[in-house]
C-alpha cells in the first residue's frame, strides 16, 4: 500500500500538484483509520491531503482514474489472463528495440503501468514556454512538444500492431485482438491526457452580473459610446460619488471597532469626578487600508472605461495605502507618478501623451504578464488587491495564463473588469476563459452602474 | 463520545438533522480522529455552517463560533482586560491602597509595594475571554466553527495557525494556557481570497458541491417529513435544472427546504409553470435571475407524469 502511494505521489508531482512530505505521512496515517476497501473514503483520503483547493480537483481526478482505474484495476489485465503473457512478450520486444530516445521509452513505461516519466515529460511540454527565451511571443514551443509526443504515439501504436501482426497472425484471433485492444485503451489514455488537460474548477468564482441600476440613462449607456458632453455628465456623477464615498468612509472608520485604553484621556476625563474614571477613552485605531495595483488596458474600447476606473481609485487614495496603476497595450508601463503629481484630468491626458506605449500596436496580454512578472512582480503582496481592466483580446498571442496564476499567489485578490458584453468573452481571439480560472471575481465594466458598483463594494 | 467509524458518523449526524455524502463523513471521521480541523469550502448555501453544528450535536458537545471579518484581531477573537472594571475597583480600594504603601519610607518602596499588588488586578477576574480562549479553556471538549476564515486578514491567519498547531496560548500576565481537551475545529471559507498553504497544509479539506439528486432528496424527507414523494422528485428535478441556468447565485438546499415548505402550504401536488412563476421569489433573490428562470420556464417545468 505505501509504495503504491509513493507513485501515485510521484505522479501528482509530475502532474504539477504541490504534494508535501507531511502530506503524505498524513495520509499514510489516515489510511489506517479507515476502511481502505470502500474506495469513496480511500479517494477521499487521498484527495482531502493531496489537493486543497478547488482549482486542483479537476487534475487529481483525472489522475486518480488514470492510476486507479485506467492503469489498475479496470485495465483488464490479471496475471492468470491468457493474454497477458502476450502483452508481457510484446512489452519485452518494444524495450529491446527501443531506442535511446526518452520519450519513446516514457510511453513504453505508460504501457507497463507506471505513468511517472510520460506525466513528467507532459509537464515539461506544458512548461517549455516558460523556460523559453522571455522574447517568444507565440506558443508554438508547447505545440511542437505536443506534436512531437502525438508522433510518438503513433509510433509505438504502429510497432505494436506490427508486432502483433508479425508474432501471432497465426494465433487465436480472441487474445490477440484482446491484446490489441488493451494497448489501444492506454495509448488513447495517453492521447486524452495530452490533448485534454483538465482546466482548473472556477466554480468557486464570483461571476457579477446583475446590478441595480443608480442612474437611469447615463448610467446605462457603454463607455464606448458616450459623447464628449456625456462625458463631461458623467465625470459631474464620479465627483459627486467621490464625494460620497469619501464621507462613508471616513464616517465608517469614526465608528469603527475602537482599540486600547487610551490611559491619559481617561485619567483627564476623570479629574472631572473628583478622579473617578466614570468616562473611558480609547485610542482610535488607524484604518486597515489595502494596496491597489491596477492594469489598465488602454486599446480604445478598454481605455474608455478604465479613464473613469482610474479617476474615481485616485480620487479615493486616501481610502488605500498604495494604488499603483499600469497601463499597456504590447508593453507595459507605469504611470503612478503621473496620477500621483497631476491634477486626475490632465494626468489622463498626459497618460495618453507622454508615456511610452505604441497604442497603435496589437494588444499583447502575454508581453504584457512577462514584463509584469520580469520588473514588478514584488509590488504584489498579501495585501494588494489586483486589478485589470481589458478585454483579454490577444491577438492570438500567447495569453501566459500562468503568469496571471503566479500573480495571484502572491495578492490578496484578483479582479477582473471586462468591458465587452459577456456574450462576446468567449469569441475570437478572447482568452477570458484561460484567465478566468485565476481570478477571484469577474465583472463586466461597460458603463457607470457597473462602475459605480464595483467601486462601492471595493470600498465598503 | 467519539465517532467510532465512516459509517458511524453517517449515523449520528442524520439523527442531528444532517445527511451527509459518503465523503463529508470520511472527512469528519478523520479529523476526529486526528485532531486535526476541516478547511471547508464551497458555495453559499450548501451546508458548511451546518455541518459544524451537527458535529456538535452528534458529538454532544457545545458550540463556540468565532465570526471573522476584515479587522478582526487578537482582542476580539482571544481575550480583552475589562478596563472599566480594573479602574472601577482601583477607585474603589483606594483606602486599601493607602494601607499597602503605609509606612514606606521611599517613593520607590511604594511602588515596589504597589507592584506586589499588580497579579490582583491582572487576573482571570478582569480577563474577557472571546471564542478561542473559550475554545481552549473549557473544561469539557467543544466544537469551534471558526466561520469565514477567508475574510480575516493574514495576520489574524498566521495566529491561528499557531493557535491551531499547539493549542496554547500565552498571556503575559497569567502564563500559559493549555487547552485541556482539543476542540473539533471546522473552519469555513468562501473563497473570497485564498488560504495560505501552511494553513491549508494543517487542515484537512473538503468541497463541498451542491447535493446528488438521491442525497438532496434524502435531506427533504428528513426535514419536512410527510411530504409527497412525487412532489420530491419533482421539486429536486426542477431545482437541479434551475442550478443549470447561469444564475448569479444558484439555490441551494436551504433555497430548496423553503420551496418545499411553500408548495405543502399552497396544497401543490405537481410542479406547472404557473406554480414556478408564482414561487419564483422563494427560489431566486435576484430579479436578473428571476427573469432568467421565466425565459427557461418550459425547460425546467417537471414533464408530466413525472415520477422516478
Amino acid at each position: 500500500m505505501v509504495n503504491l502511494i509513493l507513485k501515485f505521489v510521484s505522479s501528482c508531482r509530475a502532474a504539477d500538484l504541490r504534494v508535501s512530505t507531511a502530506e503524505v505521512l498524513d495520509c499514510l496515517n489516515q489510511l489506517e483509520l479507515i476502511d481502505t476497501i470502500d474506495e469513496v473514503q480511500f479517494r477521499t483520503v487521498l484527495r482531502t491531503n493531496f489537493v486543497k483547493s478547488r482549482r486542483d480537483q479537476a487534475k487529481f481526478d483525472r489522475l486518480y482514474h488514470l492510476f486507479f482505474h485506467e492503469m489498475g484495476k479496470d485495465s483488464g489485465l490479471s496475471e492468470d489472463d491468457p493474454f497477458a503473457g502476450l502483452i508481457r512478450d510484446t512489452m519485452e520486444i518494444l524495450y529491446q528495440r527501443a531506442n535511446g530516445d526518452m520519450l519513446y521509452r516514457s510511453l513504453l513505461d505508460f504501457l507497463s503501468g507506471d505513468p511517472l516519466a510520460y506525466l513528467t515529460a507532459l509537464r515539461h511540454m506544458r512548461n517549455m514556454d516558460h523556460d523559453a527565451p522571455q522574447n517568444v511571443r507565440f506558443n508554438l514551443g508547447p505545440l511542437a512538444g505536443r506534436l512531437e509526443i502525438l508522433m510518438q504515439i503513433n509510433a509505438v501504436r504502429a510497432k505494436v500492431i506490427q508486432f502483433l501482426d508479425d508474432r501471432y497472425a497465426s494465433t487465436a484471433g480472441i487474445e490477440r485482438h484482446n491484446a490489441v485492444d488493451f494497448f489501444n485503451r492506454h495509448l488513447d489514455s495517453a492521447y486524452s491526457l495530452l490533448m485534454h488537460e483538465p482546466r482548473p474548477l472556477y466554480d468557486d468564482l464570483q461571476n457579477i452580473r446583475s446590478y441595480e441600476q443608480h442612474l437611469k440613462y447615463l448610467g446605462e449607456r457603454p463607455f464606448s459610446a458616450l459623447t464628449q458632453q456625456e462625458v463631461e455628465e458623467v465625470r459631474d456623477v464620479v465627483d459627486r460619488l467621490v464625494r460620497k464615498l469619501k464621507d462613508i468612509v471616513s464616517r465608517r472608520y469614526a465608528a469603527r471597532s475602537r482599540g486600547v485604553l487610551d490611559i491619559k484621556k481617561t485619567l483627564r476625563k476623570a479629574m472631572r469626578y473628583q478622579g473617578t474614571p466614570v468616562e473611558l477613552a480609547f485610542k482610535k485605531r488607524p484604518p486597515r487600508r489595502g494596496k491597489i495595483v491596477t492594469l489598465c488596458d488602454v486599446s480604445s474600447s478598454v481605455w474608455s472605461a478604465a479613464r473613469f476606473m482610474l479617476n474615481i481609485l485616485y480620487s479615493l487614495q486616501e481610502c488605500f495605502t498604495k494604488v499603483n496603476s499600469f497601463i499597456f497595450v504590447s508593453g507595459l508601463a507605469e504611470v503612478t507618478d503621473i496620477f500621483e503629481n497631476h491634477e486626475i484630468n490632465s494626468a489622463i491626458e498626459k497618460v495618453l501623451h507622454e508615456t511610452d506605449i505604441e497604442y497603435y500596436a496589437p494588444t499583447d496580454y502575454g508581453e504584457t504578464f512577462r514584463h509584469f512578472k520580469r520588473d514588478y512582480l514584488d509590488i504584489l503582496n498579501k495585501k494588494t488587491t489586483l486589478i485589470i481592466i481589458g478585454d483579454a483580446r490577444t491577438n492570438y498571442f500567447h495569453p501566459e495564463d500562468r503568469i496571471l496564476s503566479e500573480m495571484r499567489e502572491k495578492s490578496r485578490r484578483v479582479i477582473w473588469l471586462n468591458p465587452e458584453p459577456e456574450s462576446e468573452w468567449n469569441s475570437g481571439d478572447s482568452e477570458m476563459f484561460a484567465y478566468k480560472p485565476y481570478c477571484h471575481e469577474l465583472r463586466p465594466c461597460r458603463n457607470l452602474n457597473q462602475l459605480i458598483e464595483f467601486v462601492e463594494e471595493l470600498i465598503l | 463520545m467519539a465517532f467510532k467509524s465512516v459509517e458511524d458518523v453517517e449515523k449520528r449526524l442524520e439523527q442531528a438533522g444532517y445527511i451527509s455524502s459518503r465523503e463529508i463523513a470520511t472527512v469528519v471521521f478523520l479529523a476526529g480522529a486526528t485532531g486535526k480541523p476541516i478547511l471547508v469550502e464551497g458555495p453559499a448555501g450548501v451546508g458548511k455552517t451546518e455541518l459544524a453544528k451537527a458535529v456538535a450535536r452528534g458529538l454532544e458537545r457545545e458550540m463556540i463560533r468565532l465570526q471573522c471579518y476584515e479587522g478582526l484581531d487578537e482582542a476580539k477573537a482571544l481575550y480583552e482586560w475589562e478596563y472599566a472594571k480594573q479602574l472601577l475597583y482601583t477607585q474603589m480600594v483606594k483606602e486599601k491602597i493607602q494601607d499597602v504603601i503605609a509606612g514606606a519610607g521611599t517613593l520607590s518602596d511604594a511602588v515596589d509595594r504597589i507592584a506586589k499588588q499588580e497579579d490582583a488586578f491582572f487576573s482571570e477576574r478582569f480577563i474577557q475571554p472571546r471564542p478561542l480562549l473559550q475554545a481552549i479553556s473549557s473544561p469539557a471538549p467543544v466544537v469551534l466553527l471558526i466561520d469565514e476564515v477567508d475574510k480575516s486578514d493574514p495576520e489574524f491567519e498566521a495566529f491561528l495557525l499557531e493557535l491551531l498547531s499547539d493549542f496554547q496560548v500565552s498571556i503575559p500576565e497569567l502564563g500559559t494556557r493549555r487547552a485541556m481537551n482539543i476542540p473539533f475545529v471546522v473552519l469555513t471559507s468562501n473563497n473570497y481570497r485564498d488560504m495560505s498553504d501552511a494553513l491549508k497544509r494543517r487542515c484537512i479539506h473538503i468541497y463541498i458541491e451542491y447535493p446528488e439528486r438521491e442525497l438532496e432528496m434524502r435531506v427533504i424527507r428528513l426535514k419536512i417529513p410527510g411530504i409527497g414523494e412525487r412532489l420530491v422528485q419533482q421539486l429536486v428535478e426542477t431545482v437541479r435544472k434551475i442550478r443549470d441556468l447561469d444564475l448569479k447565485k444558484k439555490p441551494c438546499i436551504s433555497e430548496s427546504l423553503d420551496w418545499a415548505q411553500s408548495l405543502i402550504a399552497l396544497q401543490v401536488e405537481d410542479i406547472t409553470p404557473g406554480v414556478i412563476l408564482e414561487t419564483l421569489n422563494v427560489i431566486c433573490k435576484y430579479r436578473a435571475d428571476s427573469q432568467k428562470v421565466r425565459e427557461h420556464i418550459d425547460s425546467i417545468t417537471p414533464r408530466a407524469g413525472l415520477n422516478g
